[in-house]
């Protein structure tokens, strides 16, 4: 057990912890602008040898732009880089590399139709002794020893497609190991792991550390940062706000720094006591995605959770239930009637899906906020077909007013909007459209924490006015504070439901975890 | 992650204000074209004149017309020469069948209408990327037109049938007329209708679209087939003006239509662009080959001088998405 | 990264491809309908004929696995060879001839290359214009006439032979070993297909791509120079139309091959197998007299399946 000292109040900003030697890279002063946002702000960064330091912010707090600049993706507009104590300039990917610095993405930056090994070495490729060729033979065999030291069972001829997300997170993992890494930066390693990789991957990481590898780890999971982080930076709208050691902090105090206030971790909510008439009925529904076996229910008033590990099955529930994925078995019931056909289909029955990824499928962002509130609503705006600019303007006006959009005007472009108000504009358009059941995919994915409670309350809101709405989160305190039901999901198949009563992080973690 | 799109995607434009700037942009040019044109050569500012660029440019706007809704979902329809020359062969045929030049008109009209449907099936529902399904129709239309003509011409119609293409209503062509028409019909279908703002929003975000409930498939078939339509009506006032009917008809139509939509503003990645820039992108181009052929400069120089507009046309585009 | 994308399990069909059935079906079909289509001077006749195009869908298979397209390659085709033949016709020098033919596919090459990777400009506009331009040079230069009086040693880089195998065989075989070598045992070969697949993941890795991409153009025009030496012997003249619509028969070709549109997957000996496929389609239909608008239709509409197929393909998951 670590021992978690009283918190004391401080400063945010406290003074580094005590420093061993001369860190092996350090950053200072480094600030990244893009047009329209300020991606760093002043920030200094160092990480010593054989160290793991933890780095942690929301969503568009500046990790990946720090860990961008310092991979030399990004040029950093000022600032100032030392390695080993001197002074250097990182301009360019092969830069950072001649510092022996790697990074893991979460992304992957792997080519699908290379296989394995040329994956691994891409850009050093061995040369032959005929000029101009490339040594194979050398590359699989030291592919397969990059292989053997991350455990990863595969052949190096394998083409990387043919891989899974787990194998293929491996391979990311083991190309960075490759490049004899004096630091290793890695982003959400783990998110896509299975418990045994996960553990084979902290093994690894062991070993680097004791010969010396400083290792920068991006992580959501408080249970990693406290199980492996020597040191912990955080980092708020582009700003440094806080540097702790895991021995001197507490988790409430992490999520303090990174929100920049007391979070209140309970949505306002207010729980019918009955429910109305059932709007979805979902009965032995199978889809091409890989998803069997659905049945759900969801009421009239009331917000059914639908929850499970990333993977689980339950963005493909929603898109098979939205008619976006072909439906192979099972039937979809909206207000009793069986509903065939896509998404248009869907959208006419009164369902509405405000999909988790915003920037790519919910919104047209070369488009204006009216543009995007009266698209899903065009057929019901306009029965008789014939388009009005002015009554179209004058529906986005009431929706900017009732949704308290924050928008100079309706004219403005949605790539303009925060997060926050984006996820507005898309609920809006489903509003406008009539929608009586809203599909909430991960509704507050990318949106700070003041526009998070807006939101719960504007599905709160919805549900209190009578309508109906399925929502997944990833984030499973917000199902227990906000849903009334869950069904929880495991390898595609819905493998129990939770009343209110029931609900807990705990319950939601225990079932949706691989029986073992 | 996109390294590269990241830095430049910046700040989109804002949409009216842009537009109007970019079309106020564009009719200063051609205003500078005829200017210049004016004082290059005596020829230019005659009635004869003017009235011969309107009638080429309402050719070449029926058929970029048609093209603009295609460009607008972010699409490319590469058949539409080809489609005009099977279009117009057949409706040749008929007229000089039944002596009827409606059942002709209504042939070519049907035919032209086909192809784009069969094309906006490959892309609807085969998934076919536009621009490689179209270039594929071309060489089937282009391989069957040739078949079905042997290489005869098929020559002389009815007068009133001629009309279309080449008769005069106070003074001016039919075919100026029809072009205002369809200028018209155009603009208050891409502006006014819920499926022009379907079109538009397709455009702008296809996989948006499809999870907003718009029948993407159908609207794209819709498409594919009103510009397949247009090369149906163009291939009825080509017949009428030419008064006969080959296989390569339209063939060298195709580029320049592509370049009327592009200088008219439209954006190939979808959602930008309005009918009636692309009018004014037709007369800019139909000035510039005009002046060409006044200035006595060698007909050969066309498809290069269209090439580069095309290219230019791009790139101006994607400049100012940068900049904005 | 959305459940979707995560749970996405990758299929891949069986790697024999639907081009073995497609080439081993027509030959089938030709040797039973056409009593000439399996001698021996016919299937000698049939390489001959497929190697202007496997010059061509060669480099086309590259440039298509780098995500892009070349359209102007007929084109730029055409207007090498009527250089190579005015320059023969006036100088007497088939090397100069021939350099000149290569010059202008690198110009070319280099040009759509720029549009594709310095200004960013969609290949297929891009090469649609140069596609264009390179067709009214081709009428400039040749004042629209055909070029005649080709030297008759010309005329032996495509009818001649070497120990009997005839000279274009052993040119397409040397160019196919050649693309084989550099697609699976060099770096560029590499970076091509991480130039389709990934190209985030070459900046990372320090690789400077655009320059890269240039020289995949560069490589195509190239090519079309050396392919127009063979145009010009077998036709004995420079004709302003002579190879428009060819790069078609090539995209054709690799697309039948297997060589996908999207993610850098690509198959060189698909290619070859596309180009055998449309050589025979165009033999057996020349032989049965069919006209040769209709080979192009029939083209089209193999092409338009195949796509489909590769759809399919893709679309499976």
């Amino acid at each position: 057990m670590r021992a978690v000292m009283q918190a004391t109040p401080r400063l945010e900003l406290a003074a580094p912890p005590a420093t061993p030697g001369t860190p092996l890279l350090e950053l200072k002063g480094i600030s990244k602008s893009f047009p329209g946002v300020r991606a760093l702000d002043d920030v200094s960064f160092a990480v010593w040898p054989g160290e793991v330091h933890m780095l942690l912010g929301e969503n568009g707090a500046g990790k990946s732009s720090l860990m961008k600049v310092m991979c030399g993706a990004y040029q950093a507009d000022a600032g100032e880089y030392f390695h080993n104590g001197e002074k250097v300039e990182i301009r360019s990917p092969a830069d950072a590399r001649r510092f022996g610095i790697a990074v893991i993405f979460q992304e992957f930056s792997l080519v699908p139709y290379l296989d394995v090994a040329q994956n691994i070495f891409l850009g050093r490729e061995f040369p032959s002794r005929v000029p101009g060729l490339m040594d194979r033979r050398r590359l699989y065999r030291e592919a397969q020893k990059v292989l053997d030291l991350i455990g990863l069972d595969v052949d190096p001829r394998t083409k990387v497609h043919a891989l899974g997300v787990a194998q293929q997170q491996m391979v990311e993992i083991g190309k960075a190991l490759s490049q004899d890494a004096r630091i290793l930066v890695m982003d959400e390693p783990t998110a896509a792991l299975s418990d045994r990789e996960t553990e084979r991957l902290f093994e690894v990481m062991r070993q680097l550390q004791a010969k010396g590898v400083a290792i920068v780890y991006i992580s959501h999971r408080m249970a990693e940062v406290f199980a492996l982080g020597d040191r912990i930076t955080v980092l708020r709208d582009g700003k440094l706000v806080g540097r702790a050691l895991p021995g001197e902090t507490t988790p409430d105090e992490l999520v303090r720094m990174m929100v920049g206030r007391n979070v209140d971790m309970t949505y306002p909510r207010r729980f019918a006591t009955e429910r109305g008439p059932a709007v979805l009925e979902v009965k032995g529904l199978a889809a091409r995605n890989g998803i069997r076996d659905i049945d759900l229910t969801v009421h009239a008033g009331e917000i059914v959770g639908l929850c499970g590990l990333v993977g689980s099955g339950r963005t493909e529930v929603a898109r098979a239930i939205f008619g976006a994925d072909e439906v192979t078995a099972g039937e979809v019931r909206i207000f009793g009637k069986v509903k065939t056909g896509g998404p248009d289909a869907a959208a006419f029955a009164g369902v509405g899906l405000i999909p988790e990824s915003r920037k790519t499928e919910g919104l047209a962002l070369i488009r204006s906020v009216a543009d995007n509130l009266a698209v899903a609503g065009l057929p019901k705006l306009f029965p008789n077909m014939v388009f009005s600019p002015g009554k179209a303007r004058r529906s986005a006006d009431e929706l900017i007013a009732r949704l308290r959009i924050a928008t100079p005007s309706a004219n403005q472009n949605v790539a303009l909007l925060s997060g926050g108000n984006q996820q507005k504009v898309v609920i809006g358009k489903w509003l406008a459209a009539g929608t009586r059941l809203f599909i909430f995919d991960e509704p507050t994915r990318g949106i700070d924490v003041g526009a998070k409670s807006e939101i719960f309350a504007l599905i709160d809101q919805l549900v209190a006015e009578g309508a109906a709405v399925l929502m997944i989160s990833s984030e499973q305190a917000e199902i227990v504070h906000v849903c009334d039901r869950a069904y929880v999901m495991r390898a595609k198949r819905i493998v129990g439901e939770l009343s209110r009563a029931e609900l807990s992080e705990e319950n939601i973690v225990r079932m949706g975890m691989h029986d073992e | 992650m996109s390294l590269a799109g990241d830095i430049s995607a910046g700040a989109p434009r804002i949409h009216l204000s842009q537009d109007m700037r970019q079309l106020i942009y564009r009719l200063l040019a051609a205003g500078l074209l005829c200017l210049a044109l004016s004082l290059a050569s005596e020829a230019f500012l005659t009635a004869n004149n003017i009235l011969n660029v309107l009638r080429q440019a309402s050719l070449l706007f029926f058929l970029a017309s048609g093209l603009t809704l295609v460009i607008l979902t972010g699409g490319l329809d590469l058949s539409v020469g080809a489609n005009i020359g099977l279009s117009a062969c057949l409706a040749a045929t008929v007229i000089k069948a039944t002596g009827s030049p409606v059942l002709g008109t209504l042939t070519g009209l049907a035919a032209g209408c086909m192809v784009g449907i069969c094309n906006g099936l490959m892309v609807a529902k085969l998934r076919i990327p536009s621009f490689i399904a179209t270039y594929g129709m071309l060489w089937v239309l282009h391989g069957v037109t040739y078949y079905y003509m042997g290489g005869e011409t098929i020559h002389g119609f009815p007068p009133g049938f001629r009309q279309i293409g080449s008769g005069y209503f106070l003074g001016i062509p039919i075919p100026v007329y029809l072009m205002v028409g369809f200028l018209v019909a155009g603009t208050l279908f891409a502006q006014r209708t819920v499926w022009g703002q379907q079109i538009y929003a397709i455009g702008a975000n296809p996989l948006a679209a499809r999870l907003t409930g718009i029948p993407v498939d159908r609207r794209l078939i819709l498409v594919y087939a009103f510009s397949g339509a247009m090369a149906g009506v163009a291939s009825i006032v080509f017949l009428a003006r030419l008064n006969s009917a080959e296989g390569d008809i339209g063939e060298a139509m195709t580029l320049p239509a592509i370049a009327a939509v592009l200088i008219g503003g439209a954006s190939l990645f979808g959602g930008v662009g309005t009918v009636f820039g692309t009018f004014v992108g037709a007369l800019i181009l139909t000035l510039v080959l005009n002046g060409m052929n006044l200035l006595a400069v060698n007909a050969s120089w066309q498809p290069l001088v269209t090439g580069v507009i095309v290219i230019f046309a791009v790139w101006l585009d994607m400049h100012g998405r940068k900049k904005a | 990264m959305s459940d979707a994308a995560l749970s996405r399990a990758p299929v891949r069909l069986p790697a024999v491809p639907g081009v073995a059935v497609a080439l081993a079906g027509l030959a089938l079909l030709f040797a039973v309908a056409t009593p000439g289509f399996l001698s021996a001077g016919n299937l000698s006749n049939i390489m001959v004929q497929s190697v202007i195009l496997l010059l061509l869908a060669l480099p086309m298979t590259l440039i298509i696995m780098t995500e892009g397209l070349d359209l102007s390659m007929g084109a730029v085709l055409t207007l090498a060879s009527l250089v190579l033949a005015l320059t023969v016709v006036s100088t007497g020098s088939l090397m100069l001839g021939l350099a000149g033919a290569v010059g202008v596919g690198l110009a070319f090459g280099l040009i759509n290359g720029w549009l594709v990777a310095g200004l960013s400009i969609p290949p297929f506009v891009a090469t649609l214009g140069t596609m264009g331009a390179a067709q009214g040079l081709a009428l400039i230069v040749s004042d629209g006439q055909s070029v005649v009086g080709i030297p008759r040693f010309v005329r032996q880089a495509y009818s001649g032979d070497v120990l009997g195998i005839p000279n274009p065989v052993l040119i397409g075989a040397g160019f196919y070993a050649l693309f084989h070598v550099l697609l699976y045992h060099t770096r560029f070969g590499t970076y091509i297909c991480a130039l389709g697949g990934n190209r985030d993941a070459l900046t990372l890795a320090g690789v400077k791509w655009k320059r890269l991409l240039v020289s995949v153009y560069m490589l195509g025009g190239a090519m079309a120079g050396i392919a127009a030496l063979l145009m010009t012997a077998r036709m004995n003249s420079g004709h302003p139309t002579a190879a428009i619509g060819m790069e078609f028969d090539a995209i054709a070709a690799v697309a039948l091959g297997g060589t996908s549109f999207e993610k850098g997957n690509g198959w060189i000996f698909g290619t070859l197998m596309g180009v055998l496929t449309v050589g025979v389609l165009r033999n057996g239909l020349n032989l049965m007299a069919v006209p040769s608008s209709v080979q192009v239709a029939c083209i089209g509409a193999l092409v338009i399946f195949a796509l489909f197929l590769d759809g399919m393909r893709s679309h499976k998951s």
